[in-house]
């Protein structure tokens, strides 16, 4: 195997690949590497923990067709080379890397050893990449990275009401899109994503105009410009969210996004680890407040629109932000019930389609 | 800060231990009570720590060559000092502080100063209060001391001084245990005290006064600002002028926030099961949440250090997503520290403790989980725990799976600080 191409892209395409490449030393050490494989000009590369497969199709100038599967250090040698243009030639027991004056001979894993990874065999939907990557990208911050609790790491993708809904809580907020006139599920059909595989799919779609997508039994798999990434599905029941789903709210705050995110960026650098913020609702203004122990305390004012009574309530300062990000528009909504242990509900101003639930914390 | 900052009368309490290391020293030698005890350098250079009330009736006091000691009072029973032992006492007696008001400062070992304005309401005036610092102080660790209620730190020094027990060539004279300065009584009690009971009169400023022919606080007062400041000059003048009026605006300052919480424990024979190492740490883990919920603080790093009989000594920590304050939470991140360390050589000492402490906040969650005891519902059960020991003592629950021979051991501060007791399992008095 023989071929030649752009720095540049093989560094992406290995990167990517790279981070499906699993760290453990398990049953198959061959998963720690990257797998290249060139039929004519076309190189696939393709990284993989068997949970998790990144493959990325890239043209290049294939000289000698064949394949081989290279250690991740490879990513970081590749990025590294100072010269644009890059060779790589596999031959016996060896991998030549070179570029310019730099010439890296390494030792590739068997390729022969490599798993056949990533095929799927469901039927597909082709949707626009944008609003699909929009909707993960409100909902996937929501999901666990806890492996204790599975269930929790993936984001639910179901069927409602004539539309796509995206559903992810880590039990301590909860974040719900619909996506309607998005049909890719059969009625009542959900499948259990992990977020792991949908970060993914968010990085790699950047700028790509169409997203398609394969619902199988037990995987799943997103096509995004030239990358692929399938995933194996999460076999365990979803929590119960649609009994949290929001409850009128007596008490509403709205405010400037902006206004908000910037108080409370200042208000984090003392609201950190397990000191949480201080909201004091009530009146035109809206009070942020941190008290650290050690480090000091801070307090900020911002300007909103208050209906309700007044009410301190306290949350973890980063999913709040969490929260206020994924909010569309340029003002959102903070719904909360008179009692300060009662979940928080964050909306974009005008818009229904979204909401990022938000259990307060107790001090 | 002027008085007008303080609408508020304030209420601060002096809190003095009676004769602290000896008194701990009695403690373990219960023997020697009502002897003449003498805590020190008991080598040819060393100098008295402190002195028993019968000690001091022959005149023996702190500061003194230990050898003047000795020719005073030849038939004293002379103990060597222990610092360590003192000052884990002393931590004890402090938290015991941190109950009644978070504005605590410690002067000495010994000695500290609360705020307690805000108690007040909750917990009763100043007099009850000191009252019950007295008691609780007895209980938990089985020494006396005086107290002294006041408007000001100052003249709640005085007053601790004066409810002391007192020493004279006929005996010792119990002391009143809590002596209240009154407020608007002030001056009644201040001007006739030796005008040497002052913070910052000392031989040379006791000269120039008594050339004056200042003798108490009285005369001290009606001399006036200006002439106290020309014959002491003005920044020991005023400051001497205003005590003399009984004022003193200064703040009582919390000390800086406790670093860590931790129990060690050395033991009468090595360890050298798994279980009864487990054990061991359950029973600390529970001292450790016990004081931590004391001072209304929680841990985020928490340490598990052994010894082993050979001495090599390991430590190993853990740093969790929240701050933890009860038992289970902190037995659960123990465990798996426990699990890289090999008992079989003989564990001689374990110790269990919190850092990265703060207060503890809780994140609410969204589901119940069936299979997993909440931290909230641990919390809860935390508290209750808190009351019973607060009602009938440490000893009165403790985790059943850190029980031995039937008895719950809780843990205290510094108990085995010397070293193992002769029957470990014999449970704590």
């Amino acid at each position: 195997m023989k071929f030649r191409c752009e720095r540049d892209v093989l560094a992406e395409a290995l990167g990517a690949a790279g981070r499906a490449a699993t760290g453990r030393t398990g049953s198959l050490p061959v998963l720690q590497g990257i797998r290249l494989e060139l039929k004519g000009d076309r190189l696939t590369v393709t990284g993989s923990d068997l949970e998790l497969t990144v493959q990325y199709e890239l043209t290049v100038d294939g000289q000698q067709d064949g394949g081989m599967v290279v250690p991740k250090l490879t990513s970081d040698i590749v990025k590294s080379l100072g010269d644009p243009k890059v060779e790589l030639l596999a031959e016996g027991e060896e991998v030549t890397v070179a570029a310019g004056r730099s010439r890296f001979t390494i030792r590739p894993w068997a390729y022969d050893d490599y798993p056949r990874v990533g095929s799927t065999t469901a039927s597909s939907v082709t949707l626009p990449a944008a609003d699909f990557i929009d909707a993960l990208r409100q909902v996937v911050r929501a999901a666990s990275t806890d492996e204790q609790k599975p269930q929790l790491t993936g984001v639910l993708l179901a069927a409602e009401a004539g539309g796509l809904r995206l559903v992810a809580t880590d039990s301590y907020r909860l974040a719900v899109r619909d996506l309607a006139g998005t049909t890719v599920l059969g009625t009542d059909q959900q499948v259990l994503v992990p977020a792991r595989a949908l970060q993914e799919v968010i990085r790699l779609a950047s700028g790509s105009g169409e997203l398609t997508l394969r619902l199988g039994e037990r995987d799943a798999t997103f096509e995004v410009a030239s990358a692929r990434v399938t995933t194996r599905l999460i076999d365990q029941p979803f929590p119960n969210y649609r009994q949290l789903m929001p409850q009128p709210a007596p008490n509403v705050l709205t405010i400037d996004k902006d206004a908000f995110t910037d108080a409370l960026r200042r208000v984090r650098l003392l609201a950190r680890d397990t000191i949480p913020v201080r909201l004091h609702l009530g009146g035109p203004t809206l009070r942020l407040e941190a008290i650290s122990n050690d480090r000091g305390t801070v307090s900020e004012e911002v300007d909103a629109q208050f209906d309700g009574t007044e009410l301190t309530i306290a949350f973890n300062a980063e999913y709040l932000a969490s929260g206020i990000d994924a909010c569309a528009g340029e003002q959102v909504t903070l719904s909360t019930q008179r009692e300060s242990n009662r979940p928080a509900v964050l909306r974009g101003l005008g818009t229904d389609d979204y909401f990022y639930l938000l259990m307060p914390q107790k001090v | 800060m002027t008085a007008s900052d303080h609408p508020v009368q304030r209420c601060i309490l002096h809190v003095d231990m009676d004769a602290f290391y000896v008194s701990v020293e009695l403690l373990r030698h219960p023997e020697l009570r009502g002897q003449p005890v003498v805590v020190g350098g008991t080598g040819g250079r060393g100098v008295v720590a402190a002195a028993s009330y019968e000690a001091r009736r022959f005149g023996v006091y702190s500061a003194m060559p230990s050898s003047v000691a000795r020719r005073l009072c030849p038939h004293a029973v002379f103990l060597p000092g222990d610092h360590e032992r003192y000052a884990e006492v002393s931590r004890e007696v402090f938290d015991v502080f941190r109950e009644f008001s978070p504005l605590v400062e410690g002067i000495s070992l010994d000695e500290g100063f609360l705020d307690v304005t805000g108690a007040r309401r909750l917990l009763g005036d100043g007099v009850v209060i000191g009252h019950e610092v007295r008691a609780r102080v007895l209980e938990r660790v089985g020494l006396t001391c005086s107290v002294g209620v006041a408007p000001n730190k100052f003249l709640a020094k005085l007053g601790s001084e004066s409810a002391k027990p007192k020493v004279g060539p006929d005996g010792i004279r119990p002391g009143v245990g809590v002596f209240e300065v009154e407020p608007g009584r002030e001056l009644e009690f201040l001007h006739p005290l030796p005008v040497e009971a002052l913070w910052g009169v000392g031989p040379s400023t006791l000269s120039k006064l008594q050339r004056l022919g200042v003798a108490t606080v009285g005369d001290l007062a009606a001399l006036g600002e200006d002439v106290i400041v020309g014959a002491l000059g003005r920044a020991n003048g005023r400051h001497l002028a205003q005590l003399a009026r009984g004022e003193d605006v200064r703040r009582v300052e919390p000390d800086r926030a406790v670093k860590s919480v931790g129990h060690e424990e050395t033991f009468a024979s090595d360890l050298y099961e798994r279980s009864d190492v487990w054990r061991e740490i359950v029973r600390l883990s529970d001292g450790v949440a016990s004081r931590l919920r004391r001072q209304g603080l929680g841990a985020r790093t928490i340490t598990l250090k052994i010894r082993f009989s050979t001495f090599e000594t390991v430590s190993r920590s853990v740093t969790l997503p929240s701050a933890v304050f009860s038992a289970p939470a902190i037995t659960a991140a123990v465990a798996p520290l426990l699990d890289t360390i090999d008992a079989g050589q003989g564990v001689r000492l374990v110790g269990v403790s919190g850092s990265g402490l703060g207060v503890p906040t809780e994140q609410l969650t969204l589901f119940e989980e069936a299979d997993v005891v909440s931290p909230a519902a641990w919390n809860s059960a935390s508290s209750a725990l808190d009351d019973i020991r607060g009602r009938f003592g440490q000893a009165a629950i403790g985790p059943a799976s850190a029980m031995r021979g039937g008895a719950v051991r809780p843990v205290r501060g510094g108990e085995q600080q010397w070293g193992p007791v002769e029957d470990a399992s014999g449970g704590s008095p």
